[in-house]
């Protein structure tokens, strides 16, 4: 059972990865939850989750005859998290054609998958996440350039066959009341969240920890808390997301 | 420290205002690696690092003597120099474990390094406009969301250029 959301904005800062892994802790507490740094050039999560020093990543699970999934897999925060490596050379080593195996491999094990997309629609691999998820998170600000580029990635999920899970107002700062509003008309999906835009985001990543493990009771955490409810996992049949994965185009290396 | 970016320029300048200004105006997303003319090797006496975000100056740092901010700025000197200018996804520029004490005011570089006191001043400006945008301007956002036509258009284009894409990335089966 699975559903696989790409958790996605279309330009950086907008603090996905911080998003991702709030939405994974909060869905752990009632599914078996994995969360796959699916930024394979530019690795982030790692950062997150205290596996900077980490030595086995998805870069060496995509080499030729390299490390088994379970080898990069590591067991943090109540869930299973899959981080790349920095180092770009490692990723130009791999072997493109294993993702959708690894990919499906990991489908068949967990009831949620969340992948961490790059900040990017400038290339198939950029892209490759939104196209292989059931449904998108849209992570907004309210700035006119990321309404603008949330945008884009809605039409491109929506143009790739991929639903829209909801859009998530993130760093906000006072009352965004009328622009959440108004974004509501163009965007699939319903308001999962507001999240206040908080340090204690900065600080978690400073220690190599999750929002919601690191400051579990800030106001950003009880936002995220309850956006995960909003989200409403279906978990679907393992087998045909498996399939699907098996099936997507891979990317070719930068 | 920083991931490499992709080199835009190298050469030998006797002044900074060109290039600060340069990175200025095409809102450069980078870093300058500034070293004395004279050194062999690049970081044979350390270097000067500046980042800049938008093309504001945001960072500095100095190999050899290990500080960062206004000091690194003190450490750089007097030119000429050696210049190379990177260019970099912001986001790489959002280091772990970045501090405060890297940081320099946005028109400091102009002011110490250029001499050049109307940069310096243009260059705090935009940073104060950019820094205004970041909190948002709910009038203008919601004045954005109101223009349904130009909203409709970024739709449309990008369902073109996702349809378009998906010719050329292998995408068809999924539309």
């Amino acid at each position: 059972m699975v559903e696989a959301f790409a958790v996605a904005s279309g330009k950086g800062g907008t603090g996905k990865t911080t998003s991702t892994l709030a939405l994974g802790m909060a869905l752990a507490e009632e599914y078996d939850v994995t969360v796959v740094d699916a930024d394979t050039g530019m690795a982030n999560l790692l950062f997150h989750t205290g596996l900077g020093d980490a030595d086995t990543t998805l870069h060496d699970v995509l080499l030729e005859g390299g490390a088994p999934i379970e080898a990069a897999t590591y067991e943090r925060f109540g869930m299973s998290v899959v981080p790349c490596g920095t180092s770009l050379a490692a990723f130009e080593a791999a072997d493109p054609e294993r993702l959708r195996t690894v990919v499906a491999e990991l489908a068949s094990t967990t009831d949620v998958l969340l992948l961490d997309s790059p900040a990017t629609l400038g290339s198939k691999s950029a892209v490759l996440p939104i196209v292989l998820a059931d449904r998108v998170v849209v992570v907004l600000q309210p700035t006119i350039p990321a309404l603008s580029d949330g945008l884009k990635v809605q039409e491109y999920a929506l143009s790739y066959g991929s639903e829209i899970a909801g859009t998530l107002f993130n760093r906000v700062r006072g009352d965004v009341g009328d622009v959440t509003a108004k974004a509501d008309r163009y965007f699939e999906g319903p308001l999962l969240g507001t999240i206040p835009e908080s340090e204690a985001a900065g600080a978690a990543r400073a220690a190599g920890e999750p929002l919601l493990a690191h400051a579990p009771d800030s106001p950003a955490a009880a936002a995220y808390r309850e956006a995960a409810g909003v989200l409403d996992p279906r978990t679907g049949d393992a087998d045909a997301v498996a399939d699907r994965f098996r099936s997507a185009v891979i990317p070719e290396p930068p | 420290m920083i991931p490499e970016g992709e080199l835009l320029r190298s050469r030998v300048v006797s002044e900074l205002s060109d290039s600060l200004e340069g990175a200025l105006d095409r809102r450069l997303d980078g870093y300058a690696v500034l070293a004395p003319r004279d050194a062999i090797l690049f970081d044979a006496d350390g270097v000067g690092v500046i980042t800049f975000e938008a093309g504001v100056p945001s960072m500095a740092y100095h190999t050899e003597t290990d500080r960062g901010g206004p000091a690194a700025l003190a450490d750089i000197g007097a030119g000429p120099y050696r210049l190379e200018l990177h260019e970099l996804d912001a986001d790489a520029l959002d280091l772990p474990g970045r501090t405060d004490a890297l940081d320099v005011p946005p028109g400091m570089p102009a002011d110490r390094l250029a001499g050049d006191a109307a940069l310096a001043e243009r260059t705090r400006r935009i940073a104060a406009d950019d820094a205004d945008a970041d909190d948002g301007e709910p009038d203008a956002i919601v004045e954005f969301l109101d223009d349904e036509a130009a909203i409709e258009r970024i739709r449309s284009d990008a369902r073109q250029q996702a349809a378009a894409r998906a010719d050329e990335w292998g995408f068809e089966d999924a539309i």
